[in-house]
């Protein structure tokens, strides 16, 4: 995996090589134990300061370059200090600063003839910094601006989000976004030894409760939520991410078979009959909930030897339209049913191309876009769009055709 | 006669050493937390990061809490390697605030134990609103500055303006950017004379005399603790003073919440035993209330509540200094080597007399030049990149510095504790506090002031920085001198309790601008001194 997948709030933190870009800008010598540090002090920033919005937001998306650290210092000391760069160059130097090492290297400075010369090459070099900076801020604007129509929005500052399967994969980058984007979270994982580990890596200010719910077992999740005392109508929005794939098995292995139907598809639908059930006057007065249900493009189309998995996401996918049609015919604007079919994105396992960069999207963006997509009330996200059509188009092509893919695509798996 | 003293700040330690002089048993009770050893006795604060194993958690806290972030105001911030200071999540807490940031301590030694060491007396103008005069007073600061070693020099420009105060110590030596501010006062005093601004050196409560073990060595250190005690602590000289009486017995682990009270005397006390985490209550006879104004006025309205429920149960007064900083950057400074070993707290001091109908008369400053900080809130509040910051930052860190003045405070209505009405195990206390506009308006003024002398000192003022209110930390009046059933008499008697005593600044009805720990001790010494026991 990539160094910066296993940033937990990359809109604050920095991977190492923008750490290098940062200390080449300060004219500083980087320095191992300070990154680590620093990474840690940035993944409690989304806790103690407040997310940026905006066109602020649109720059701390940005990649740190040398010369982009170069624009964005001078832009934000002027005009924005509460943007993240800022909490990261001031912990910068505030870091070096309490090391030995550091603090001869920052604190060197010109005396006697040689401080009006030195002078004088500094104002050069701003006077330079800021007629670089001006022009491509103007030019980021008109990008920004350009992109505005298309751009997700997702607000969940004092919102309550469930997510089901938080320790890993999807699950996480949902939890981690919902984090940084000011929401609270209640994540559900399947045993205690992973809600322990998942409990060390994130910071302890961060506002998550962590439930440990075996969905395999039939109403585990209801009775979890009931233990902790959380109630249906503190929720905002509800993600169903959680899931299980028995690789390898066959659709006839009964027990398997059930296991996943009951992980994917029966915990959801026990979970729906808690939410909507009986509403209190408290819960009819309650904001909209958006109960999202993480199905997959795979839903489409058969697979042999997956354990059923396309099988019960199929089920999923399609109950999840019912309950829509059902909610819709009794007039129930409370609840919105969004429908997620993610189909490739991109691991962090395979080289970064630009093609690759452009064909798939990360698991952080797509997070992003089934968050803002349930605040905004769509019935379906499938990312990438290009892939939803791919598939389509596979299956139109006949059972045999996708026969041979399937086929040929798992034997390629297998010698990889 | 059992004899209660309540806390174990300046106050309560000279409380009782008083007492003990008078040939009477003290029972001195506190919480007692002790801070741990500051480390590396006479290594300098920029040495110290490469002789700690782990120089970042010791300067910015283990999760990096001490780190002050770009949106904050503040230049600098209480170490977090200090732990003197309660948290506003303590346990112990009783304050609930309301536009007024409480600090308090449960530390053996109190708030002492922040001391900025600044050793001054209240002179007769200061005290014009009290019941006391200053010849009253002055046995008791005669006493005081033979307790507490004063460094200072005995006859300079400042001197005619400081009565009462008695330096014994040498002055503390000044680093060349002090030395250079000071020439150009000399040559330019004339025009300051105007302005009715005088300079001349600190008089702080610090061992100097290098035939001392304990003298200052210069370790630039002082806001992390002094580790070799130069500055003074009760918890260090005068409580070891205490000890020395067979009489004295220090009580650790006991917050007292009330008083309880029968035909006009205090009888029993009641207090949370920390150790056991239970409310308990003993009988005494006599109780010196000594736990810094804040608390004392909680304790006193609890009492309040209980003795005379006819009574409004919100105190009388609540005041605090307002802290006002103009940094200034000294001009012959810049370029110059910084001061690579010196006293961290500020060496100069500052009076600004004023001649109009403002009181006080004297507006205290502190002029501090910058030697032993954390820099980096500095370098990005300069206004340029962070890149051409830093290296502009340590070519005029010579010459930056901060003129800080404590703006008085007077009893206003409106500005005050009261009891609140929530559950809990004790009743929680809301200070409610607003500034007037008469204190505004003197702030401007002399801000302005302050502006033009420090041009006239060929230094350039930049912008101002307001502390928020509370962060004086002089708090007082809570139990103000004066008539009616919530305040004392001038010898600190209770005027509801015939032997209750207010031995600390809830005491004092008017806040002048001078630092008030000196005044803090003399007022115990002078309530010990004429208590009936």
């Amino acid at each position: 995996m990539s160094e910066e997948a296993q940033l937990l709030f990359p809109l604050w933190q920095i991977d190492r090589q923008e750490y290098r870009a940062v200390c080449a800008h300060l004219g500083i010598t980087p320095k191992a134990q300070i990154y680590d540090r620093l990474c840690g002090y940035l993944a409690s920033a989304p806790f103690r300061f407040p997310p940026p919005t905006g066109f602020p937001l649109f720059l701390a998306r940005l990649r740190l370059t040398r010369f982009r650290v170069a624009r964005l210092d001078m832009f934000t000391k002027l005009f924005l200090h509460n943007h993240p760069i800022r909490h990261v160059l001031n912990g910068v130097i505030a870091l070096h600063e309490c090391n030995a090492e550091g603090f001869r290297e920052m604190s060197a400075a010109p005396t006697g003839w040689a401080v009006p010369l030195s002078l004088l090459g500094w104002a050069a070099g701003y006077a330079w910094r800021l007629a670089v900076t001006v022009p491509w801020l103007g030019w980021r604007l008109l990008g920004y601006a350009a992109g505005a129509p298309f751009r997700s929005k997702g607000e969940l500052t004092a919102k309550r989000i469930l997510v089901t399967g938080v320790n890993r994969g999807l699950g996480m980058d949902l939890m981690l976004h919902c984090l940084e984007q000011g929401g609270e979270v209640v994540g559900t994982v399947r045993n205690a030894q992973a809600r322990d580990e998942l409990k060390a890596r994130l910071p302890a200010q961060a506002p998550t409760t962590l439930l440990v719910a075996d969905m395999s077992r039939p109403g585990a999740l209801v009775e979890a939520l009931e233990t902790a005392q959380i109630r249906a109508e503190s929720l905002a929005i509800a993600i169903l991410n959680a899931g299980v794939k028995y690789e390898g098995e066959s659709v006839l292995s009964l027990a398997n078979l059930r296991d996943t139907f009951q992980v994917n598809c029966f915990s959801a639908a026990e979970f729906a009959a808690w939410l909507c059930a009986r509403p209190t006057p408290e819960a009819r007065a309650a904001d909209r909930v958006a109960l999202v249900l993480v199905s997959s493009m795979g839903r489409w189309h058969g697979m042999h030897f997956g354990g059923g998995y396309n099988a019960s996401k199929a089920a999923l996918s399609i109950w999840g339209e019912s309950l829509d049609m059902e909610l819709r015919q009794s007039s129930n604007r409370r609840f919105t049913v969004t429908i997620v079919e993610p189909g490739i994105f991109e691991s962090g396992m395979s080289r970064q191309t630009p093609l690759t960069r452009f064909l798939f999207a990360s698991r952080r963006d797509v997070a992003q876009r089934i968050v803002s997509g349930a605040l905004a009330g769509e019935r379906a996200i499938r990312p990438p769009v290009w892939f939803a059509l791919l598939t389509w188009a596979v299956c139109l092509a006949g059972r045999d055709f996708r026969y041979r893919l399937f086929a040929r695509a798992k034997q390629n798996a297998e010698r990889r | 006669m059992r004899i209660v003293v309540v806390g174990a700040g300046v106050s309560g330690a000279h409380a009782a050493l008083t007492i003990l002089e008078r040939g009477h048993d003290v029972e001195l009770w506190d919480v007692g937390r002790e801070e741990a050893k500051f480390p590396d006795e006479g290594v300098s604060f920029h040495d110290l990061k490469s002789r700690l194993a782990d120089p970042t958690a010791y300067f910015l806290g283990t999760d990096l809490d001490g780190l002050i972030p770009p949106t904050s105001n503040e230049l600098l911030r209480y170490p977090p390697s200090r732990q003197f200071l309660a948290s506003p999540e303590d346990p112990l807490g009783s304050f609930i605030s309301d536009g007024f940031s409480a600090h308090g301590s449960f530390a053996k030694g109190g708030l002492a134990n922040g001391w900025g060491a600044n050793a001054l007396a209240f002179d007769e103008n200061d005290l014009s609103g009290w019941p006391v005069s200053f010849s009253e007073m002055e046995a008791a600061y005669k006493t005081i500055y033979k307790r507490i070693l004063v460094a200072g020099p005995l006859d300079d420009d400042l001197t005619p303006l400081l009565p009462g105060v008695h330096p014994s110590q040498p002055p503390i030596r000044l680093t060349a950017a002090d030395e250079r501010l000071l020439q150009t006062y000399q040559r330019r005093k004339r025009k300051l004379a105007k302005l009715g601004v005088t300079i001349g050196a600190a008089r702080l409560a610090v061992a100097s005399d290098p035939s001392r073990r304990d003298a200052c060595d210069y370790c630039d250190r002082c806001l992390w603790g002094c580790p070799k005690a130069s500055i003074y602590n009760p918890r260090v000289s005068t409580l070891k003073e205490c000890e020395a009486y067979r009489g004295f017995h220090y009580v650790r682990g006991r917050l007292v919440l009330s008083l309880l009270s029968s035909a006009g005397r205090i009888t029993r006390i009641r207090y949370l035993d920390t150790a056991t985490d239970e409310i308990r209550e003993e009988a005494c006879d006599a109780v010196f209330l000594a736990a810094g104004a804040l608390q004392t006025g909680a304790i006193f309205l609890r009492t309040l509540k209980a003795a005379r429920p006819d009574v409004s149960a919100h105190t009388e007064g609540l005041m605090d200094t307002a802290v006002v900083r103009v940094p200034f950057v000294q001009l012959r400074g810049i370029g110059q080597p910084p001061a690579t070993r010196s006293f961290q707290f500020n060496r100069l001091i500052v009076a600004m007399i004023t001649e109009t109908a403002l009181w006080p008369r004297y507006l205290h400053g502190e002029l501090l030049h910058l030697t032993g900080l954390l820099y980096y809130p500095l370098i990005e509040r300069l206004p340029f990149d962070s890149r051409l910051s830093r290296k502009l930052f340590f070519v005029v860190r010579s010459a930056l510095g901060a003129a800080t003045f404590f703006f008085p405070d007077r009893i206003t209505s409106g500005n005050h504790q009261a009891i609140t009405d929530g559950s809990g195990r004790w009743e929680k206390i809301q200070l409610r506090y607003r500034e007037s506009e008469d204190k505004e308006q003197y702030i401007r003024q002399s801000v302005s002031k302050a502006r033009s002398a420090l041009r006239r000192l060929a230094c350039v003022p930049r912008g101002v920085v307001r502390s928020p209110p509370g962060a004086g930390i002089h708090y007082a009046g809570t139990v103000p001198m004066g008539d009616g059933p919530k305040r004392c008499d001038a010898t600190g008697r209770s005027n509801l309790f015939s032997n209750l005593y207010i031995a600390d600044g809830a005491a004092f009805p008017s806040l002048p601008s001078k630092s008030i720990t000196m005044s803090l001790a003399a007022h115990a010494t002078r309530v010990a001194r004429s208590a009936e026991l």
